[in-house]
């Protein structure tokens, strides 16, 4: 359950920003995280339902996250195969080979804050 | 009332918000203390190892014997990190080698800071500012510790015969992020059904760069490719 010792990190980096910009409420939180991250998407969005409810400034904030693809570089060819979910094709489409390297997708990004 | 200005207009009312772009990881500030550690270590010119596993893998048992099977030829220290109790760090110390106990008082893995001050403890103890090779042993946890950059130089995951083959297919993350894959009680190989070839080709499928170098600690096992190995990190370094 580190997800929740993340979500404190994220709330932490929400209050600084809101000094920083003099904003007292958070409307709407983006987040990246990708699929080699390591976070469980349902409990993070879990801790943060828990945890925003704790402070005025984000206890109404909706979090929003994108997913994005797992990429794969083939040390064959040097494709990237592009994977909507964590499951690859043990092979490149493209020349067979079998060595693929997982390539990103490690995203853990705070993209960008609604604030008012 | 409005409680966002105090204002006495309808509580439906907008009030000017503002997009704010961040871009920025979570885990920015412990990747920064991660590469602050990095460089104290490497101005001290100590290897340092992160140990992730489930618990009872066998990481402490794997410290034992090579405290005791490197003698004086690499100086070796320890730092543990467990939710609760001393046990792990007196373990060690009756090995006579220079060991500090963090104890997260419940989080599930450790953190860069934590090491940093971790690492300071270390060197008030004997011995603990002149080492080779420090080993991190993380919080017994297949999952959590896979997140956080501690500043190591290598990283390394354990799975026990007992636990199963399947551990690479379930657990990627630990994989990905290492470069040494240890299977660990192999003299019990025998009483349990963990086909070492497909575990090795699941977990190098995920991660192709791993090593892999089964071992039992009881038996020694192994343990010639294990020394090798700790003595090619520390040639390389
Ligand atoms: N048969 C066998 N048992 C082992 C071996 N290595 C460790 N064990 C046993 O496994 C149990 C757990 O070993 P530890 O070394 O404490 O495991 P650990 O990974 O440090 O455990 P935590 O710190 O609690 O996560 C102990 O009872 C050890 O005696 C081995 O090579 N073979
Ligand atoms: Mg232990
Ligand atoms: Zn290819």
């Amino acid at each position: 359950m580190h997800e929740l010792s993340l979500v404190q990190n994220l709330l932490q980096q929400l209050h600084e920003l809101a000094e920083e910009h003099r904003k007292t409420r958070v409307l709407t939180v983006y987040m990246c995280i990708g699929p080699f991250s390591g976070v469980v998407i349902d409990s993070f969005e879990f801790g943060f339902e828990t945890l925003a409810k704790e402070s005025q400034l984000t206890s109404e904030a909706v979090l929003i996250i994108e997913n994005p693809d797992a990429g794969y570089r083939c040390c064959g060819c040097n494709t990237v195969i592009k994977h909507k979910h964590k499951q690859k094709t043990d092979q490149c489409p493209n020349c067979s080979e079998t060595l693929l390297i997982p390539e990103g997708g490690d995203e853990l990004i705070l993209s960008r804050v609604e604030m008012e | 009332m409005c409680d966002s200005c105090g204002c006495d207009l309808k509580p439906d009312h907008t009030h000017d918000s503002k997009m704010i772009e961040v871009h920025q990881s979570l885990l920015a500030a412990n990747s920064a203390m991660a590469e602050k550690n990095r460089a104290h270590f490497d101005s001290s010119g100590t290897v340092v190892i992160n140990m992730i596993s489930s618990p009872g893998s066998g990481k402490t048992t794997l410290l034992e014997k090579t405290i005791e099977a490197v003698g004086s030829s690499i100086r070796i220290g320890v730092i543990e990190g467990d939710i609760e109790t001393e046990r792990d760090a007196e373990r060690i110390r009756a090995k006579g080698v220079p060991v500090i106990q963090l104890t997260t008082g419940g989080a599930c893995h450790l953190d860069a800071a934590q090491i940093h001050k971790g690492l300071h403890l270390l060197e008030k103890e004997k011995g603990g500012d002149q080492l080779d090779i420090l080993f991190i042993e993380n919080v017994g946890n297949l999952v959590c510790p896979a997140t956080f950059d501690l500043g190591e130089h290598h990283r390394m995951v354990l799975v026990s015969v007992p636990e199963g083959p399947d551990k690479p297919a379930k657990y990627p993350k630990a994989f990905h992020s290492s470069g040494l894959f240890i299977i660990s009680k192999t003299d019990l190989l025998p009483y349990f059904d963990f086909p070492v070839n497909d575990a090795t080709a699941d977990a190098l499928r995920l991660n192709p760069k791993l090593r892999v170098i089964p071992l039992s600690a009881t038996s020694g096992d192994g343990f010639d490719r294990w020394l090798d190995y700790l003595q090619d990190i520390c040639r390389k370094h």
